[in-house]
């Protein structure tokens, strides 16, 4: 019998390969999942895989984190750079968390492997997941680093696995973090998942064979970029910009640090420009180019393809311009431990630009990023240290025909919960005295922007707390002639002579009895107030989402 | 004479009913239809015409819908929820999760009631249930005035840290039914779910607030009217956990009857591996526009402690069943010019374009009429009579622009939709930790059977199992069921601070509160029996696992923390494929799980077949691109014994099986066909 190359692949071939390497990705997922030691894996889903072709163009990917889209590639294509393409070795394993080459900070840990079939490199799989401590000056990860090496140590990429054995860079690993017997846990879930991802892909292999194969995913691709490219098409020519701001860098508080975004439309192709942000920072609101690649991707997705898996079809219309230097393409020793503060605010400048293109798929902007507490010192009741880290929800943009959501997780923080109250009083020494949607916070308009929540905690102990507030200087903004947010507020004791207001602090001293307030921003408003009916103004003063005096002062009611 | 044990599952077009005849020792299955607006008609119907005389029903056990479809249909009573002052926005909150990741446009899950419907309460304990400031009485009376005035149909009552101590919501409910009378809904989160996390349990009273009336209501007409005519086995509710209740115990517990749909299925699987010695199974069930996964290891179910509809969070113990979008309707379409079945669904209205109702989109119910898999005179049971060439005609549509004639669409709609569930449950099983290969299928429910074999096939799972009645297969295993009750108590401490005397003590009073319910239940007392068991995870864990326990005093033992540390972590490599031995734990919760033994029914017994022939016949049936000629056979004229190679399809009122080439048939000893590769590889 003589084996015939495959000239025209049938559709229904090409649909049963496009469902299996998504499913081979979805596996590989449940493996990490499943193995993994720390509960932001497990439970809040902080990682990502993907399978990829000989070319690191990707065939399947899960869900996952937001921020991890469409940046994984970059982990081969950095080493066959540097080593060329016979570096690949069956056996082999490489690991990376610079956040020069990654993009986002040191505790995003890419782990990724060729994989070989008959000799031959038939593609690779990849995965990257959120480490809990890389070393860094404070557990974790610090709030006012100035130099990457505070942060925690650092790995270009190198071999974990040599054909097969575990190399020393274990070791190194072992002795350089906090919390080593999960971190090992983790990275082994994830080495795991490598496995699945090419068990599958073998069998695929061995199923179609690689002419099959390949022919298939040229299929699949162009499949996805014609999509992409005829909903690229539908938006009208020209040029839109949008600008934003982080309130500061966490170490020169007065200092705003603008975010630019040029978006021009051109046929079916779509180029993103960032290169007028501002230079790179001393504080640690950095991020590597191929993160702001990834949020620029993910503000495309939410507006191009928000319902389809990616692939390497995916993207194909857009290009991006990011400068070498700047807090979104930052270089050696930029400090990137809250390299998502600006990124959150990047993919909302997205569809703030885009507005006038597409009024039907924006959203006004949300409140921001994860606007976070912690807390640490020793509980009595059990003679313990703790420590405690929320992100804390807000309030989302409203759109064309609908408010926006109340109280609910930003954007780059995935599918997060917050703690339950119940949990929050028996494990450590807080009371909540109040945890409620903050009126007025949404801003108006003839759809109303989503409110964010009040949460007061009583320290029952003495602690040390951190905050990251952002966003006060540009709250959540309108469009279409919707009114800005109330952006966010935190308050000491309030009302009494200690009574301090700040967004951002590091290991700021509290005693029993001592009170915190935070305020959560709400989300943009979107059209003119003077739409929104009276019916809906009385439903949202009864309802207790806006006060009868703001309805007065905002609607005229 | 009592002689009959009966069971009802009320499904949205049919009612199955399951007679078991304990002097015969067999079963009989029929349908009748359901009658919405007036189920309990329906389903004396049904019975009638299944046992002449309903005073021989010995025991009468019931799977309720009625919840359930309230919920759905969101025509619940409304509910007006009293929460603690300064938290009482928990329950709209919703713990701010956002599970579309790529939808801009993402709403949280509808809630029940508004926020208008929500009343802040004075009053607070602490995290060890005592009091910081005492229940507002005031504020109470003023809500059951404000409840009267404004027409609530029910009061849900959440408290923080009730859990600990129920002293403010019970005080809350004897001031409330001073004020609405004594037969007032008021639902008290404690009751509901003694749990802690302030949201889920919440939400878990606004449920049972929410479509308890209309349960209630329900349960009441039913057992009058089955008193009427003679009945006098106590009705026995179908629970969510797997296990059953008296009508009487449900009407008071709700919430427990909401989700007991689709766990018959699962409990008729957990029968299966007890008599068919294949202890580790996956059922699937597939209806019109869904397909449904449920898994047994080691032969017992796979019971989680909390279960979600429509995003809203429950805590009890439920039976999983894991829904896959794809179905009889999922509806094949071109997108850039590739081909794509589902997720959408034609749903019943228009349809799949063969059922006539103005559907013109191929659906994978067109696709296996069009390739002779389904025969247009038996469908669902010759209520529906299909239209083959309006089901070309739909194919047509799609297959012309990819170059297919309609059978090779057809077949390649039926492949494409196989390769979705097969790759569906292999992540569902690998999410569990588990080896499709090492595992049986077993197929129920109209459609299962019709696909069950490509998906072993694809998954290379060697035996597919599809039992007598698949149709009727969850009211089939409802007979198989024990009364159970679930006891909880949040617990919440670390290793080092465990005081075993105290937990032993604790442990002891819920099982003697569990065998008083069963007591109460009906259950003679040597069929009472209680499980203990602790939610342990380690520290700083959100989720537990359930770890058994020998006894309520098992915490007295020598060694008892390590030997339940030993014992949680060999469970948790089990789920999690590593564990971590030493790293401190934490207990969360005890448990005791009050079972009732109704008694083992005699595994049906099957006519044995007097001769290898029996009554079929061959049509040509596509597979694989190629006309085959194909056995096919009414399930009723074969017996036990009889054997015969694929490919073939075997049709009953109820279902049809469809087995492709390379497969063996067998019928056992208890009527389940038993269709195995014929590759000893298990490829």
């Amino acid at each position: 019998m003589t084996i015939t190359a495959v000239k025209t692949l049938d559709p229904v071939t090409v649909e049963i390969i496009r469902n299996a390497l998504t499913s081979a990705a979805d596996d590989m997922n449940a493996t990490l999942i499943r193995s993994a030691y720390s509960p932001i894996l497990y439970e809040g889903g902080d990682c990502v895989v993907a399978l990829l072709d000989t070319e690191h163009r990707v065939l399947g990917q899960s869900a996952g984190l937001p921020l991890f889209l469409g940046n994984l590639e970059t982990c081969s294509i950095a080493v066959e750079e540097l080593y060329g393409r016979d570096v690949w070795k069956e056996g082999d394993v490489w690991i990376l968390n610079d956040s020069y080459l990654g993009g986002t900070h040191l505790n995003d840990v890419t782990i990724f492997a060729p994989i070989f079939d008959d000799g031959a490199v038939v593609g690779f799989a990849a995965t990257r997941a959120h480490w809990m401590d890389m070393g860094s000056k404070d557990v974790g990860g610090s709030m006012d680093a100035t130099d990457i090496f505070q942060e925690g140590f650092r790995m270009g990429p190198v071999k974990l696995i040599e054909a097969g054995i575990e190399t020393s860079v274990v070791d190194l690993i072992r002795t350089n973090v906090r919390f080593p017997y999960q971190t090992i846990g983790d990275m082994h879930a994830m080495i795991a998942a490598l496995r699945m991802g090419t068990t599958r892909m073998k069998e695929l292999v061995g199923r179609y064979g690689m002419d099959q194969l390949d022919a298939a995913r040229d299929e699949i691709f162009r499949q996805t970029e014609e999509i992409e490219r005829e909903t690229v098409r539908n938006i009208p020519d020209g040029v839109y910009e949008a600008e934003g701001m982080l309130d500061n860098d966490g170490i020169n508080l007065d200092t705003p640090i603008p975010i630019r975004l040029k978006i021009t439309v051109s046929g079916d192709t779509v180029d993103f420009d960032v290169t007028g942000s501002a230079d790179q920072t001393m504080g640690p609101v950095n991020c590597g180019a191929a993160q702001a690649v990834s949020a620029l991707r993910v503000g495309y997705k939410l507006l191009v393809s928000p319902d389809s898996n990616s692939n390497g079809g995916s993207f194909r219309p857009l290009t991006t311009q990011v400068r070498s230097g700047s807090v979104l393409g930052a270089v050696a020793p930029a400090p990137c431990q809250w390299y998502f503060s600006h990124l959150g605010l990047l993919i909302d400048l997205v569809s703030k630009a885009m507005a006038p293109a597409m009024p039907e798929r924006v959203a006004s902007a949300s409140h921001g990023d994860s606007m976070i507490i912690t807390a640490a010192g020793f509980d009595p009741r059990f003679g313990r240290n703790f420590v405690t880290m929320e992100a804390t929800l807000g309030g989302w943009g409203a759109w064309q025909g609908t408010d926006g959501e109340s109280a609910m997780i930003n954007n780059v923080n995935g599918s997060l919960k917050d703690l339950p109250i119940e949990m929050m009083e028996t494990r450590y020494p807080f009371r909540i005295n109040e945890y409620s949607i903050r009126p007025n916070s949404g801003g108006p308009g003839q759809w109303r922007g989503g409110n964010g929540v009040i949460r007061e905690y009583e320290f029952l102990a003495d602690c040390v707390v951190g905050l990251w507030f952002e966003r006060s200087k540009t709250p959540a903004w309108g469009l279409f002639g919707g009114s800005d947010a109330q952006g966010p507020e935190v308050v000491f004791n309030p009302g009494r002579s200690d009574e301090v207001r700040t967004l951002k602090a590091n290991a700021r001293k509290v005693k029993a009895g001592d009170i915190v307030r935070l305020a959560v921003g709400g989300g943009g408003g979107f059209g003119d107030v003077s739409q929104r009916s009276r019916d809906e103004i009385t439903y949202d003063i009864v309802n207790g989402f806006i006060t009868e005096d703001f309805a007065k002062t905002h609607y005229g009611y | 004479m009592p002689n009959y044990r009966v069971s009802m599952d009320i499904g949205g077009t049919f009612t199955d009913i399951v007679a078991y005849d304990q002097h015969a020792g067999t079963y009989t299955a029929t349908k009748s239809s359901t009658t919405p607006g007036n189920l309990s008609a329906g389903v004396i119907a049904g019975l009638e015409s299944i046992v002449d005389d309903l005073s021989d029903i010995e025991f009468l056990v019931h799977g309720t819908t009625q919840g359930l479809n309230a919920f759905l249909e969101r025509r619940g009573v409304p509910v007006l929820l009293l929460a603690t002052a300064g938290v009482e926005d928990t329950y709209h909150i919703a713990r701010g999760p956002r599970l579309e990741l790529y939808n801009a446009q993402y709403r949280k899950p509808s809630p029940l009631l508004e926020r208008k419907d929500v009343i802040g309460v004075g009053g607070r304990l602490d995290g060890q249930g005592l009091e910081i400031r005492p229940l507002d009485e005031v504020a109470v009376r003023q809500a059951g005035r404000r409840a009267v005035a404004e027409g609530y149909g029910a009061v849900a009552v959440a408290f923080l840290f009730s859990y600990k101590n129920p002293a403010h919501e019970l005080r809350a409910r004897e001031i409330l039914l001073e004020e609405l009378g004594e037969d007032f809904t008021v639902s008290l989160s404690h009751e509901a779910a003694k749990e802690w996390r302030e949201y889920e349990r919440t939400s878990s009273a606004v449920v049972e607030a929410y479509t308890g009336p209309v349960v209630r209501n329900y349960l009441l007409d039913l057992e009058k009217k089955l008193g009427d005519r003679g009945v006098e086995a106590p009705l026995h509710i179908m629970q969510s956990s797997g296990g059953v209740l008296t009508a009487e115990s449900a009407r008071k517990r709700p919430l427990q009857t909401l989700l007991s749909g689709p766990v018959g299925g699962a409990m008729g699987d957990v029968e299966l591996a007890g008599v068919s010695g294949n202890r580790n199974l996956i059922g699937v069930d597939m209806g019109g526009t869904s397909f449904d996964v449920s898994l047994v290891v080691d032969g017992k179910p796979d019971v989680s402690t909390e279960a979600h509809l429509e995003g809203l969070p429950m805590l009890m113990s439920v039976v999983n069943i894991h829904t896959v979008g794809a179905g009889g309707g999922s509806v094949a379409w071109l997108e850039a010019g590739g081909l794509r079945v589902g997720p959408r669904s034609a749903g019943a209205t228009p349809g799949p374009a063969c059922y006539g109702r103005g559907g013109t989109e191929p659906t994978v119910t067109d696709a296996n009429l069009v390739l002779g898999r389904v025969d247009p005179d038996w469908f669902a049971g010759g209520q529906v009579s299909l239209d083959r060439e309006a089901a070309i005609a739909a194919l047509k549509t799609v297959g012309d622009q990819l170059g297919l004639d309609p059978i090779a669409m057809a077949e390649g709609i039926c492949d494409v939709a196989n390769s979705q569930m097969a790759q569906a449950i292999r992540t569902i099983t690998i999410s569990r930790g588990i080896e499709p290969r090492d595992f049986a299928l077993v197929a129920f429910g109209g459609a299962g059977p019709m696909h069950a074999v490509f998906l072993a096939k694809e998954l290379g799972i060697p035996e597919t199992v599809v039992p007598r009645f698949p149709g009727a297969f969850s009211a089939w295993g409802m007979l198989q069921t024990n009364i159970r009750k679930d006891f909880s108590e949040p617990y919440f401490y670390l290793d080092e601070d465990i005081d075993v005397a105290h937990m032993a003590g604790v442990l002891r009073s819920m099982e003697t509160e569990g065998l008083s319910s069963l007591a109460s239940e009906g259950v003679p007392e040597d069929s009472r029996l209680t499980n203990a068991s602790v939610d342990v995870r380690y520290q700083s864990q959100e989720f537990a696992l359930n770890v058994p326990l020998t006894s309520a005093d098992e915490p007295e033992s020598t060694d008892f923390v390590a030997a339940l540390a030993t014992r949680f972590s060999a469970m948790y490599h089990e789920r999690y494929g590593h564990s971590n031995l030493g790293a401190p734990i934490e207990i969360v919760a005890l448990r005791t799980q009050a079972v009732g033994d109704l008694g083992r029914l005699d595994a049906p017994r099957f006519a044995t077949a007097q001769s290898a022939e029996f009554k079929h016949e061959i049509r040509p049936v596509v597979f694989e691109h190629v006309e085959h000629q194909t056995t096919v056979v009414r399930r009723d004229d074969l017996a036990a014994g009889h054997a015969f190679e694929g490919p073939a399809i075997i049709v009953e009122q109820t279902a049809t099986t469809v087995v492709p080439p390379g497969f063996d048939v067998i019928v056992d000893e208890f009527g389940s066909l038993i269709i195995r590769t014929q590759d000893v590889e298990g490829n």
